[in-house]
């Protein structure tokens, strides 16, 4: 088993190393020259020059990716320019291993820059899974236990409805009326538990994680009624009905157990998707998440936020088929010798 | 106008093809109707700005867009000279003393100007403002590799030697520099008590007007420089000062300066009314427009720089319309016929004579988002002609007449390149529509991919026919429009096109912009580049086809709200008060 976790980490690894190399060499394909887009207006071919050496992209691409690794491992001082260095030792900016580089946009590290951003994320993420779970598997489970009645068709329908609107629709619905017209809640502004408490927290953080669960919910209304009728009809039930037991255990002991089973897999994967930032809410709500980052910093062309970003969002998807591989391996032994 | 960032931004972000984030430079009021504004001095409270997009920068010298140019003019930034609050364009573009004593000395021939700073004018921490503080600002401009995406002018003006392998300044900015770069400086930069003099290789007679029009001249402090990691440093000499940290992502909050001495500035120029200016960030354009119509809260005391957009149009009527105002923006569209391809003039005068520009208008919304325009000079900018394109819906039957003067194949095909977006698709197929009328056979290329649009029509090798672009002026003299646009001289390389994006070379226009370049005073200047842009029509170099619109709406609680010319249509924080 050892073995075979050391060697998905060691895959993982590698897989992290080609995605930084493919970004790279995919962002100096690009027909936008970054040191222009840097520059000033009136910005002659000679001052450019200047700012691409600056922006340290005179270099060969494969030499700026050997720089970028070696700051990965043993962290780097920027400027790039030694001389500069040098001679104005305050203008330096030192960022530790491991450095996934300097943005020349956001003047700041990208990782100091992670480090603001991911709270923001994932507390979006966290949100958003709360209700779509609460809701979800609550509503999925009263659809269920009334199949067939309005109440069911009603949930079923209106969840329909709600997955097929778009996030960007229903974020601006909700913003609008919710909070901009009628006042229910505060036009939402990320506020981290440590300058506002958790009730604040909390509150801005509810249109825009009901905008992403609803989305959620909307399926998991529908798998959570499935897979409970499914247990419904399994015979050990109908041992457990014949049996005399309560109604009530039969649902929490032996129907939910069996059929949140698939459920509890798919929402570690849709919480691992939403934890990398959800571009559309968080551009509708203003929220410095990941996924705004990725936005803004494919417009400016910020070649290290968008390398940083690549890998840290390629982590969670890599580290997350990790953690199911092992699982796997734990659950069907012949994984971990196949 | 404006850096190719502030280009690219705007090609990106807009629904329409304006440039309405670009830069800097001159402004207009005309037609600016502001009924919310009232006289009222009253000081307290706290203003609101709301922002879309972060700022690039907050550093003076980096500051290079119009909107954040005269923010910090009025709050934190003082200069040499700047520009008063005004409605009247020609008194809000005309330069007033700030920092110095008067609005500058000039001798040999423009090449020496001397500026003296006021006694008593001090930085928020109390150190007075000295004349090695305006040298040292001066000198970040040449640090092209860390002081980045400023305005750049004072580098092609210093008197100091090129190096010749590298064909920039020998001075590389106060951080790395060779001796010998150091001493040339020291030379070109001299500071006699509080009295600085400035050394430039060529006349600069609207240098008075680059200074209140940009921050690049700004003073700074050199013990507070820490070059790249001083970019959202703010360290006031004006009214008001940071309060904390500025956060790129949420905005900040301006609190009074306890060092700022209002015997030193003038009321002409910073009210200086509320308490605090917070700056928020991060809002959309509809986001803003729902909360300003709602109008309550803190929504009450607040500006925007974002346009209304046209899908709330009709919701502007009654009390709301009271607070909301047109203004024209210093922001030109206009098109190019590439010399390259188009090369028989009548053809050039066939396509200007048929450009359906009031067509152009109503695509892109109407009086609400753009005006006709008769001149890529801007009406607010020094050298306007109101006379030299008839703009109106064009003269299809004189098209057509002028084609079969120029004996050319009917219909003529062209291709018109231009940023795709819906209101731009719109309004290309309006202009096809007149071109067709008169003779032409368009096929229209809309570039999907807007950040490369600037890019692409650089190409010398392009196969456009014609092509869009838009600008405005760093400073509102013409100098800073057509010379940067036509002059091949520094344009057109083997590998670009610059910013002469229809390969335009004429020799007439560049002896003209030499005059204007050489030109000893303002009104000399302004002559010899009104001849040059008439060269320019006659030429058909360029066709104007709008000036932009801006459409704001305010809070009912802001009170003196303008926007001048001196704040490049945006609001102006001059005279700003709330309630």
């Amino acid at each position: 088993m050892f073995a075979y976790t050391v060697r998905r980490v060691f895959v993982g690894i590698i897989m992290l190393i080609a995605m930084s190399m493919v970004t790279f060499v995919l962002f100096f394909a690009s027909p936008i020259d970054p040191a222009q887009f840097a520059c000033g207006k009136n910005c002659s071919l000679e001052q450019r020059a200047q700012v691409r050496k600056g922006l340290g992209y005179d270099k060969p691409v494969w030499e700026q990716w050997k720089n970028f690794a070696v700051g990965v491992a043993k962290g780097r001082d920027y400027p790039e320019d030694k001389s500069l260095r040098k001679s104005a030792p305050n203008l330096v900016a030192h960022c530790a291993a491991p450095c996934l580089g300097y943005s020349n946009v956001n003047i700041a590290t990208v990782t100091s820059e992670f480090k603001t951003r991911i709270p923001v994320s994932f507390s979006l993420a966290i949100m958003a899974f709360i209700l779509w779970i609460v809701g979800g598997v609550g509503l999925g489970v009263i659809a269920a236990l009334t199949k067939g009645s309005i109440i069911d068709r009603g949930l079923v329908g209106i969840s329909l409805i709600f997955f097929a609107f778009p996030t960007f629709f229903v974020g601006l619905f909700l913003l609008k009326f919710l909070a901009i017209k009628w006042g229910f809640f505060p036009v939402p502004n990320y506020i981290s538990i440590a300058d506002g408490g958790v009730w604040n927290w909390m509150v801005n953080l509810v249109l825009p994680g009901l905008t992403l669960a609803l989305f959620y919910m909307a399926g998991y209304v529908r798998m959570s009624r499935a897979f409970v009728l499914e247990s419904m009809s399994e015979d050990y039930l109908r041992t457990a009905r014949a049996k005399g037991l309560p109604g009530r255990k039969i649902l929490f002991k032996h129907t939910m157990r069996a059929a949140l089973t698939p459920l509890v897999t798919m929402a570690g994967l849709d919480l691992a998707g939403l934890l990398g930032g959800a571009i559309i809410t968080e551009r509708v709500f203003n929220y410095n998440g990941l996924g705004k980052l990725a936005v803004d910093s494919i417009t400016v062309y910020d070649l290290p936020t968008i390398v940083g970003l690549v890998l840290l969002l390629g982590s969670f998807v890599i580290v997350a088929n990790i953690v199911v591989d092992i699982l796997y391996a734990f659950i069907d032994p012949r994984v971990r010798v196949g | 106008m404006a850096s190719y960032r502030k280009k690219m931004l705007a090609v990106a972000a807009a629904a329409s093809m304006s440039v309405a984030l670009a830069a800097c430079g001159g402004g207009s009021d005309n037609g600016s109707k502001s009924p919310g504004g009232s006289s009222d001095s009253a000081k307290g409270g706290t203003l609101y700005y709301y922002i879309f997009a972060a700022l690039e920068h907050t550093d003076p010298q980096r500051t290079y867009v119009g909107r954040d140019i005269t923010n910090w003019s009025r709050t934190v930034y003082r200069s040499l000279v700047t520009f008063p609050i005004s409605d009247d364009a020609k008194v809000s573009t005309t330069p007033v003393p700030d920092l110095a004593t008067d609005t500058g000395q000039s001798s040999n021939g423009a090449k020496t100007w001397k500026f003296t700073v006021k006694d008593g004018v001090k930085w928020e921490d109390g150190k007075p403002i000295t004349c090695e503080d305006f040298k040292y600002g001066a000198s970040r401009v040449f640090a092209t590799d860390i002081i980045t995406g400023g305005p750049n002018y004072i580098i092609t003006y210093l008197d100091i030697p090129e190096d010749p392998k590298t064909h920039l300044p020998i001075y590389t900015g106060p951080y790395q520099s060779s001796p010998e770069g150091k001493a040339a400086f020291d030379k070109a930069i001299t500071c006699d008590g509080n009295t600085i003099t400035y050394n430039f290789k060529k006349p600069w007679a609207d240098f008075p007007l680059a200074v209140a029009s940009l921050h690049m001249m700004d003073p700074y402090r050199a013990d507070k420089d820490q070059g790249d990691k001083s970019n959202y440093q703010i360290f006031s000499n004006g009214p008001y000062k940071l309060e904390g940290t500025w956060d790129k992502q949420k905005g900040g909050t301006l609190v009074r300066n306890p060092n700022y001495d209002p015997s030193t500035d003038s009321t002409d120029i910073r009210k200086a009314l509320p308490d605090k200016i917070t700056f928020d960030i991060g809002k959309t354009a509809e986001q803003i427009t729902d909360q300003m119509i709602a109008d309550s809260g803190q929504d009450k005391f607040a500006v925007t720089e974002r346009r209304v957009p046209a899908a709330y149009y009709s919701q502007i009527t009654g009390d709301i319309a009271k607070r909301a105002v047109t203004v024209t923006s210093p922001y030109t569209d206009y098109v190019v016929p590439n010399f390259k391809r188009m090369t028989n003039l009548q053809v050039r005068q066939a396509l200007a004579a048929s450009t359906d520009d009031t067509g152009w208008v109503t695509a892109g919304g109407g009086e609400k988002a753009y005006e006709e325009s008769h001149d890529i000079v801007n009406p607010a900018v020094k050298g306007y002609q109101s006379d030299l394109f008839p703009a109106g819906a064009g003269d299809p039957e004189k098209s057509k007449q002028l084609l079969q003067q120029a004996g050319v194949q009917m219909p003529y095909p062209i291709t018109f390149t231009y940023p795709s977006t819906a209101t731009a698709d719109k309004q290309a197929a309006a202009l096809k529509a007149g071109w067709e009328k008169g003779g032409f056979k368009v096929t229209l290329n809309g570039v999907a991919n807007q950040d490369a649009y600037y890019t692409d029509i650089q190409k010398p090798d392009q196969k456009a026919d014609v092509i869009w672009a838009g600008w405005g002026a760093d400073w509102p003299s013409a100098i800073t429009v057509t010379a940067p646009l036509f002059d091949s001289r520094p344009n057109l390389t083997k590998n670009s096109n610059g910013q002469d994006y229809g390969a335009y070379d004429s020799d007439e226009f560049n002896a003209l912009v030499d005059q204007a370049q050489n030109a000893t005073d303002l009104d000399q200047q302004t002559q010899f580049l009104q001849q040059a842009d008439q060269v320019l029509a006659k030429d058909v170099a360029y066709i104007p086809v709008d000036n932009a619109i801006f459409y704001f709406l305010h809070g009912s609680g802001v009170k003196n709200y303008m926007n001048t010319a001196a704040s490049n249509g945006f609001p102006d924080l001059g005279p700003v008060g709330v309630k």
